[in-house]
């Protein structure tokens, strides 16, 4: 009897341990009242260091020298201060576009697909992802104006009835790049925006001073009510449908950029999938970034951004550095088979030439990091190592963007044209665009609620722990 | 001027909540006359509420025609002020058209679809209204138009049901 008594005790303590451990793994099993975790969102937001402020301001220096003094003085001067010259007309500046709108499709993945798919672990950080969607397209937005050289014309690109009868050539891929990058800025900070309001109404309400306004303007008046509710989640969901499509386009528009001129290295029917993947490669890496700095540098994070989290990127990292290695392969074998002269000796130039070290960091920083590092469990839950190989793959992004644009246009068919890019004043404004980045995100935490608290609470009413047979198992009810 | 009164009965879960409503009900009180309000999207059937109407999606759709027409406009008119030969191509050619028509008919219908949140939930509203802060911390309010002569019922009804405050709505500033 005292044997059985004792086996008895002994598993239930087990159980126990076992569901304080579910229940410390998951936040969505870990619930808190709302207003505490609103106090934390809060907190978190109103909480800044003198460390947080020197960030700011070293961001802010950088800004001022690198975006807007070198833009001045190459507006001033002319694009011939840039390295852009025959035949590598397409310099740094598209890289930086390319790059930034591969960075602001994570925000819309992580988000839209995730709240489609209804994946849970997406609750807390939807809104720190979106918001990079935002400020990556800002910085694109930046460098194309930068690869224009005359800004004071881009009005130009509009479509708009005028004097002259002229409107955009709407066969050429640059004005499809205009109406798709205007549709999906416009949209990602709509769809940003409409999740926001509650949170709004919820900083509205335990704000004081300038804060107080700011939020009651931006809160609309919502108070909560059975129709504000249903207009909000139609619209949020029909977002969640709909921007997936346009975030697909945006990328595939901007590899036709390439893809549609019959150039070797460019002209290929993989390059719109091969984009989106490269997109989300370099966007979903960015967004682990984000959250581990923010979840070390803010107050509270480490509550609604845990190991878990880290696990579920890792493993979409994974997943798509794989399909990534997948489509850069179909590309490069196709080319490869073809024979053409040109194309073989671009494939050799990438490979062999000044800048073949990129080549080949950027097929190890994208591929062999991370399938060697991200299949561990544990080593996916490691802040520090996550993003360590967050940061290669941008790199390694970065890299392939560059060899795409300025080093496949080093050599063409023309062979006394054969040019080497030496950028210029393209190298402080690439500085500049990532300041610019990093200290939108930072005024942005300190201003925006950062995690969407009623998506987190909803998301905790709907998690149970559940027992099946003598196993404590998670359980998601669905509660739409 | 309306001779009914606004009560405001805040409860701290959704299943007293859902229960006065029931309650609210069977004392004579339409379901027009109650509004839930709440920090988080509570559906209708939980709270045993009637469908709750919205223009959102025919505004959808509605701004999703209108960009299809000034996408059909870009595409299919305007070449025809200035037509630009492109390497052999028709001056209205087929699939880059495609282009130019899907993302104008995907920004029109999510344009609409934002201006439709708005429009159906007459934002921004800054007026004074009944509203208390306690429903951003997670609590359920039910906001209950009544006569007057109901209200003690009303009050000792939501009370019995475990409202935590049950008060004369005062509209205020948010």
């Amino acid at each position: 009897m005292a044997v059985l008594a004792n086996s008895a005790t002994h598993a239930h303590t087990s159980e126990q341990d076992h569901e304080a451990h579910l229940r410390e793994e998951h936040l969505m099993l870990d619930p808190r009242p709302r207003g505490e975790m609103n106090a934390m969102v809060m907190e978190s937001m109103q909480t800044t260091s003198w460390k947080f402020w020197v960030a700011a301001g070293i961001m802010a220096i950088l800004v001022a020298v690198c975006l807007f003094y070198y833009w001045g003085y190459m507006i001033a001067n002319g694009l011939g201060v840039a390295g852009v010259n025959r035949p590598i007309y397409w310099g740094i500046f598209l890289v930086n576009t390319v790059f930034w709108i591969g960075i602001s499709h994570a925000g819309t993945f992580v988000s839209a697909l995730l709240r489609v798919f209804k994946a849970e672990f997406r609750r807390p950080f939807t809104r720190a992802a979106e918001l990079m969607t935002t400020f990556g397209l800002v910085q694109a937005g930046l460098s194309i104006f930068m690869h224009m050289g005359r800004v004071w014309l881009s009005y130009w690109l509009a479509p708009y009835p005028n004097q002259r009868g002229l409107w955009p050539n709407f066969h050429s891929p640059l004005a499809w790049d205009f109406l798709a990058i205007n549709t999906y800025l416009l949209s990602s900070t709509m769809y940003l925006f409409l999740p926001l309001i509650p949170d709004l109404a919820m900083a509205r309400d335990r704000s004081t001073g300038w804060r107080k306004t700011l939020y009651r303007i931006l809160a609309l008046g919502f108070r909560g009510t059975e129709g504000e509710w249903t207009h909000l989640r139609f619209a949020m969901n029909l977002f969640a449908f709909a921007i997936l499509p346009v975030m697909f386009s945006v990328h595939t528009i901007v590899s036709w950029d390439f893809a549609a001129a019959m150039r070797p290295g460019w002209s290929s029917t993989i390059f719109g999938p091969y984009f989106v993947i490269g997109a989300l490669q370099s966007g979903l890496s960015a967004v682990a970034m984000v959250l581990i700095v923010v979840r070390a540098t803010m107050k509270n994070m480490k509550y609604f951004i845990r190991p878990e989290h880290l696990d579920g990127l890792g493993k979409l990292m994974l997943i798509i550095s794989m399909s990534w290695a997948y489509f850069f392969f179909n590309d490069y074998m196709v080319q490869w088979y073809n024979g053409d002269k040109w194309t073989d000796a671009l494939l050799h130039f990438h490979e062999e030439g000044p800048l073949g070290w990129m080549w080949y960091a950027m097929l190890i920083f994208n591929v062999a990091v991370p399938w060697l590092t991200l299949w561990n469990k544990n080593w996916r839950r490691n802040p520090t190592l996550l993003f360590t190989v967050g940061l290669l793959v941008n790199i390694a992004m970065w890299f392939e963007r560059y060899i795409i644009v300025p080093t496949s246009l080093s050599i063409n068919r023309f062979p006394f044209t054969y040019q080497f890019y030496k950028p210029g004043v393209e190298i402080p404004l690439t500085i500049g665009t990532i300041s610019f980045f990093i200290l939108l995100y930072m005024l942005a935490s300190r201003l925006i609620p950062l995690v969407p608290v009623w998506e987190v609470q909803e998301g905790q009413m709907a998690h149970s722990l559940r027992k099946f047979g003598k196993e404590t198992v998670v359980t998601v009810s669905d509660l739409e | 001027m309306t001779d009914k009164n606004m009560l405001l009965a805040v409860f701290s879960d959704l299943d007293p909540a859902a229960h006065a409503v029931e309650k609210l009900r069977e004392l004579g009180l339409g379901d027009e006359h109650l509004n839930v309000i709440s920090g988080i999207p509570i559906t209708e059937a939980m709270m045993g509420r009637p469908h709750q109407w919205t223009n959102v999606p025919r505004l959808a759709l509605g701004g999703a025609l209108g960009g299809f027409l000034l996408g059909a406009y870009l595409a299919f008119v305007t070449p025809t002020t200035y037509p630009l030969n492109v390497g052999g191509q028709p001056v209205i050619p087929g699939p880059p058209s495609v282009v130019v028509l899907f993302e104008l008919t995907m920004l029109g219908m999510l344009i609409s679809t934002f201006v439709g949140v708005f429009l159906d939930s007459r934002f921004p509203s800054y007026t004074p209204k009944e509203y208390v802060p306690e429903i951003s911390d997670g609590r359920i309010a039910i906001l209950i138009e009544c006569d007057p002569a109901q209200e003690v019922a009303i009050e000792s009804a939501m009370t019995a049901l475990g409202a935590e405050s049950v008060k004369h709505a005062e509209a205020q500033t948010l």
